[in-house]
């Protein structure tokens, strides 16, 4: 299967202004590689401030990248400017995770849809509202919606409405950026199975960013862990979920509490929380929070090995 | 059998709304016992948290107000007591820590002053002592270092600290009943897991009674010994957690379980698409109507299920609230 998005060796940095002059760096995306197959769905998971959300707007050249090189079907897409960039950016949408906040309060429905068309689709003017309606469809809503404003329609149709929208240029690639996080459970399985079944029928290719690790089981067909920008295990939903290896995947896995009590039992909590990120450790960044921690872990950064064809842990003692 | 800790009889709270009042807790009546942990569970706008603010004397005035029924703590009825009343109970027996740790404390005094404060208010304590207290609370609710961080303000700590410090506080007076909305909903999983072993230790270590509203069914099944599920203001079901979850008796119930996709012990290839409850929780003015109030979005529903609001039917310790409940 060929990879539609190939990310190498991508960073992200933000300064942080510490008075006087002086400026220190925040690597939010430290050196990060990961592709994606066309039609599948990569999963970036962990903790807040781990760099899962910025790292995929960078993909999306949303936040600005300090390095690494992002390949979107054949396109190098971070050496693309002005007009091949606006032309590109049709290729990669997003799905927000705020239902509330990500469309306008003033724009009636079927014009927050048809403004990706508008501003960088290239589907003829006269197309377009014929378009608008098939997306109503398709994302289940009905005809007569499309002239609400977002006030009249419940957080799940929102969501809805902001999947339309993320549908509307074509896109190949989508980034879900924690979008059911902000739902009620019911209205969530509305959400996630509904883009399961755009996936299936559109051939679309997700890069699912969530903190809920049971979500994040039932979408993805790989994940990635992240932990300070950095990601410490990548592999296959069966081998993350039945076999982590990084004793941070472990942590997390046994931290949800879950339905089956079996699950329950054994649980490895990690104390604390994650370190300085102005002042990374040396070696491996979760040494600090490791039950298995010994003094080879502090001395050099674990590389992204792997175990198996399709599983590599950064971890010295995996 | 000994008396229950707190006691709620027949309890109806309306809110006011343009159209009139509508009833937002409809006849709500449960008991929760001395040391154990009592869920609610329900989609938002269930009227779990309204219980909640009920039990605190904390209902927003002028628009929600208790129409009927008794909230019996200690045998006495909060629903009848005056403020001053109120106050010697809120904060001192039964105390409350929010979904948001960050907007629940107040940014401009360090922590220890806002322990502290609680410490001299209700319980007379001198600054002195208070500030020795919090030291200990702190340590209690495992803050490392509390002697430094004690003078920390609460932009200076992670979420999970913030939370820990809520806890604190609200445990300052050691109060025999803990209600936690939504305490962990904010907060990583591996944070999550550290505030539910801590508030589980400080259960049994104290003997305080807690009431945890959440919306995820596996914080249920790990934490609770009881739970009641919320729907539309009403008890849809209620049990001991284990037979609740495992053979559910109330379609509502049963669709908060299967919605949801759990982390299994050993996952399979297998990936159905999750169970939906159709539509969403109806609007607050057709609360209180004399029919099932979920059949909109039930699949057995019939026209008695429209028509008559169902009764209670027990199943050992487990009861539901559904016409259909012994075909589930």
């Amino acid at each position: 299967m060929s990879a539609l998005l190939d990310v190498e060796n991508l960073s992200i940095r933000f300064p942080i202004k510490r008075g006087w002059g002086k400026t220190s760096w925040l690597y939010a995306v430290d050196d990060v590689s990961f592709q994606v197959n066309r039609g599948e769905t990569l999963s970036i998971v962990g903790e807040s401030g781990s760099g899962k959300t910025t790292a995929a707007l960078g993909v999306a050249r949303l936040v600005p990248n300090s390095g690494g090189k992002v390949d979107l079907a054949g396109e190098d897409f971070l050496a693309l400017e002005a007009e091949d960039l606006r032309k590109a950016r049709a290729k990669v949408q997003v799905i927000f995770q705020d239902p509330y906040s990500s469309l306008n309060p003033r724009l009636r429905a079927e014009a927050i849809v048809r403004e990706p068309m508008d501003s960088i689709g290239t589907l003829p003017v006269a197309e377009r509202a014929g378009r608008v309606a098939e997306l109503f469809e398709q994302v289940g809503l009905r005809p007569e919606q499309m002239k609400l404003f977002p006030h009249q329609f419940s957080g799940g149709q929102r969501q809805r409405i902001g999947i339309a929208r993320a549908l509307a240029t074509n896109p190949e690639l989508i980034i879900c950026d924690e979008a059911v996080s902000a739902l009620d459970v019911a209205v969530q399985a509305q959400i996630l199975n509904l883009l399961r079944r755009l996936q299936r029928d559109l051939g679309l290719t997700y890069l699912f960013i969530s903190h809920d690790l049971g979500v994040v089981q039932h979408m993805s067909d790989h994940i990635a862990v992240m932990y300070m920008g950095k990601i410490v295990e990548y592999a296959d939903r069966l081998s993350l979920f039945n076999d982590p290896r990084h004793p941070y995947t472990k942590a997390l896995l046994s931290a949800v509490p879950s339905v089956d009590q079996s699950r329950n039992v054994d649980r490895l909590l990690i104390p604390g929380d994650p370190p300085d990120p102005l002042n990374p450790p040396e070696g491996c960044r979760f040494a600090s929070r490791c039950p298995f921690v010994e003094d080879a872990c502090r001395v050099d950064q674990p590389q992204l090995n792997a175990v198996t064809d399709q599983h590599k842990v950064a971890c010295i003692k995996a | 059998m000994t008396e229950p800790l707190l006691k709620i009889e027949n309890l109806r709270i309306e809110l006011a709304l343009r159209s009139g009042q509508a009833p937002v807790i409809d006849d709500l009546s449960l008991e929760l016992n001395a040391g154990e942990t009592l869920s609610f569970v329900g989609e938002s706008g269930c009227g779990k948290s309204m219980t909640a603010l009920a039990i605190m004397g904390l209902l927003p005035e002028k628009v929600g107000s208790i129409a009927s029924g008794r909230i019996l703590f200690d045998g006495r009825d909060m629903a009848q007591m005056n403020d001053t009343e109120l106050r010697a109970i809120r904060g001192n027996e039964i105390s409350m820590i929010f979904q948001e740790p960050m907007t629940s404390l107040n940014p401009v005094y360090t922590v220890g002053e806002q322990i502290a404060e609680v410490l001299r208010r209700h319980k007379g304590m001198n600054k002195r002592d208070a500030w020795a207290r919090a030291i200990e609370l702190l340590d209690a609710v495992r803050i490392p270092n509390a002697k430094s961080r004690v003078s920390a303000y609460p932009h200076q700590m992670s979420g999970g600290q913030r939370q820990r410090v809520m806890i604190a506080i609200a445990l300052a007076c050691e109060p025999k009943i803990l209600i936690a909305d939504e305490p962990t909903t904010a907060l990583d999983v591996t944070v999550q897991a550290q505030i539910f072993d801590l508030l589980r230790d400080l259960g049994r270590d104290t003997g305080t009674a807690v009431i945890l509203i959440t919306h995820d069914m596996g914080a249920v099944a790990e934490m609770a010994d009881r739970m009641v599920v919320m729907y539309a203001g009403r008890k849809a079901e209620y049990g001991p957690v284990s037979p609740v979850i495992n053979h559910p008796r109330h379609p509502y119930t049963k669709g908060l379980i299967s919605c949801v996709p759990h982390l299994l012990a050993e996952l399979t290839e297998e990936r159905p698409d999750l169970t939906e409850v159709p539509g969403i929780v109806p609007a607050l003015a057709s609360f209180g109507t004399d029919a099932c109030l979920f059949a909109s979005r039930c699949d057995l529903a019939d026209d008695k299920c429209r028509s008559q609001r169902p009764p209670e039917v027990a199943f050992g310790d487990q009861h539901s609230a559904c016409w259909k409940a012994d075909q589930i």
